[in-house]
């Protein structure tokens, strides 16, 4: 107990200052690149005069750090502010107003505008792991006990391919051969869950071959260790050796795998997806407004996905740690 | 293109006493992959060389009594489009070519500056250690924590895509991956005999990383990053297909495969045929990469 306390007071402390280094590299880069927002707020029409008052109205023209300052004492209040563009009524409202001042009150806060995307996204990585988990851990495992065999090569080239194939196209083709060809299944937008099973599988094939070469890896790895010829001489079967010792040895660095790059590919994948998919979540929340400059909705979701990623690494190390106590943090 | 040029001077080298790169390289080279792979890569690459001057047909040149004619098998097909047209009767199979010849250039460079900015710095902390060692992993393991995808779009996205821009995003985003290695591996490297030996003998600091060290533990790094060159031409496309890649009118693989989405129903062939091309060009870069880390993977363990 007094192991876990420690733990996760030393890792999320770390954990911590990752995430303030990302706020203020995400911060500093979107202020340095050239590209106004109240422009694009605003409209082309508007004189140069109130789009001025407007960047100071919205502290826009203050010095980055004081700007820093600002943002992250209100994020720790838990107000990751307000859209730049998008109404609270839903719909996004820039490049229409004309002269008209910017209107502070009825823009939408960040964190609404996240949390409805949210459960989307997630429904969608999860389906994604758990086809690619259906999918890869009976070839992983095979490929693993038949080491330097045929099994063993057929993965191997299996993964090559399937890393080689764009998630963008993979996704066109898809939809054309799923949807539209045969009408299988719905593709665009999002009306019910049917609709994430498409782009889950667009996700699941990045996925697939870097869970098949972690658990080959490691159980062909775990097979050479002494305890299995020892467990032999116990009088322990084969397969029950397998099923109750190498597997469960196996997971660790699957654990490790799934944690660290599977969740950066899935983040990365979502993008993609989502807005090849039309599909109403986080991505394509993000995606929608780097386009419109919406500073708040691009800094907040940069946060969210760095936040996720480090807290799924902090809990695989834990996890890892209590399957086996060797392992130091 | 790279690939080639040190394929050749591996084979130079193989008689005399092999160092650690070359061994890995010759290794590799026998293996069915890496000659499959190396054969399509070589082949994709004479074929954007020569095909369009051989065919006389140019990227750009439009036609439009040519438009939306299929590629070969299919009824309709026009002499000498074999892949067929896209929307404004442009010959799909040059333009393609040509974008997997700026989705080479973008890869290779930008793992290249990758790669020499991320060893530097990361043998740099390594030698030293201590408090700039330290610092290091710190910057890196925020900068691992943001997905690739979200720094490009928030730079490209903000901000005017040109190749150079598209080619800094790639290395900002990649060189930490590259300082963690190369870090790792020059704080064991450190303690080796030969570098006391050339300490001893009064060789600089500088001296001892750039002709002792590095010679050392780059060649396993570099045959690694061959595999990052596939995975930075996706993220070209990737970048291409949002909108925010190289422009328009250059050919990218992106951008010829978003256009073809607004025909997919009555030309499927416009997103097919490019799509095709850059996997097959991605699947031989990955099984040459493949075969050059399972043969550094073997090799380091047999030496260690």
């Amino acid at each position: 107990m007094l192991f876990a306390i420690d733990f996760f007071v030393r890792r999320l402390a770390q954990g911590v200052v990752i995430l303030v280094g990302v706020a203020l590299l995400i911060f500093t880069l979107l202020r340095v690149v050239p590209g106004d927002p109240v422009r694009l707020m605003l409209g082309p029409m508007v004189s140069p005069s109130v789009a001025e008052e407007t960047a100071k109205e919205l502290g826009l023209r203050d010095p980055i750090i004081v700007q820093f300052g600002r943002y992250m004492s209100q994020v720790l209040r838990g107000d990751f502010g307000r859209s730049f563009v998008r109404s609270a009524q839903g719909g996004s409202t820039g490049g229409s107003r004309g002269e008209s001042t910017f209107d502070a009150s009825n823009r939408a806060p960040v964190i609404e505008l996240i949390a409805t995307t949210v459960p989307y996204s997630l429904l969608l990585a999860g389906l994604a792991f758990l086809i690619s988990l259906i999918i890869a851990v009976p070839i992983g495992v095979w490929a693993g006990l038949n080491a330097g065999k045929w099994p063993d090569r057929a993965a191997l080239y299996l993964s090559s391919i399937l890393v080689s194939l764009p998630n963008v196209w993979l996704g066109l083709v898809f939809i054309f051969l799923l949807s539209v060809k045969t009408g299988w299944l719905p593709a665009i937008g999002y009306q019910g869950w049917t609709y994430a099973i498409l782009p889950a599988l667009v996700l699941a094939v990045e996925l697939v071959p870097v869970i098949i070469r972690s658990l080959s890896v490691s159980v062909s790895a775990n097979l050479l260790e002494p305890y299995v010829s020892v467990g032999q001489i116990r009088g322990l079967t084969r397969s029950r050796m397998i099923a109750a010792h190498v597997l469960r040895n196996s997971t660790i660095p699957l654990l490790n795998v799934l944690g660290i790059q599977a969740v950066g590919l899935l983040l990365g994948g979502l993008f993609v997806v989502e807005y090849l998919f039309n599909y109403p979540g986080m991505g394509l929340l993000m995606i929608n407004a780097v386009f419109q400059r919406d500073f708040p909705i691009i800094q907040a979701i940069a946060i969210f996905s760095c936040a996720a990623l480090v807290g799924v690494n902090i809990l695989v190390d834990f996890a890892s740690t209590t399957i086996d106590r060797r392992l130091q943090y | 293109m790279s690939e080639h040029a040190v394929i050749e001077s591996g084979a130079r080298v193989s008689t005399q006493p092999r160092s650690l790169g070359v061994s890995i390289l010759y290794q590799a080279m026998r293996t069915t992959e890496f000659k499959v792979g190396a054969v399509i890569f070589i082949g994709l690459i004479l074929l954007s060389v020569a095909a369009p001057s051989l065919l006389g047909l140019s990227p750009t040149k439009f036609n439009v009594a040519l438009k939306f004619t299929p590629p070969w098998p299919v009824d309709g097909w026009v002499w000498p489009h074999f892949f067929g047209t896209d929307q404004l009767g442009r010959d799909l199979f040059v333009r393609s070519l040509i974008g997997l010849r700026n989705a080479l250039m973008i890869g290779i460079a930008s793992v290249i500056g990758m790669f020499v900015l991320g060893s530097a710095i990361g043998m740099l902390a390594g030698y030293v250690g201590g408090w700039t060692s330290l610092i290091l992993m710190r910057i890196t393991d925020a900068q691992m924590s943001i997905p690739i995808i979200i720094l490009a779009i928030t730079i490209l996205g903000v901000s005017r895509p040109t190749p150079l821009t598209v080619i800094l995003v790639f290395i900002l985003a990649g060189w930490p991956g590259y300082a963690r290695v190369a870090r790792s591996v020059a704080m064991s490297e450190r303690r080796k005999e030969y570098v006391r030996a050339a300490k001893i003998l009064g060789a600089s600091d500088l001296r001892i990383l750039l002709i002792h060290i590095a010679p050392n533990i780059l060649p396993p790094i570099a045959f690694v990053a061959v595999l990052d060159v596939a995975r930075m031409m996706i993220f070209e496309a990737i970048l291409g297909f949002i909108g925010i890649g190289i422009q328009p009118p250059t050919p990218t693989f992106g951008t010829i495969i978003a256009d073809g989405t607004k025909y997919l129903l009555n030309a499927w062939w416009i997103t097919t045929i490019p799509g095709l091309l850059l996997a097959l060009a991605l699947c031989s870069i990955n099984f040459m990469g493949g075969a050059l880390e399972r043969s550094r993977n073997r090799v380091l363990q047999g030496v260690a």
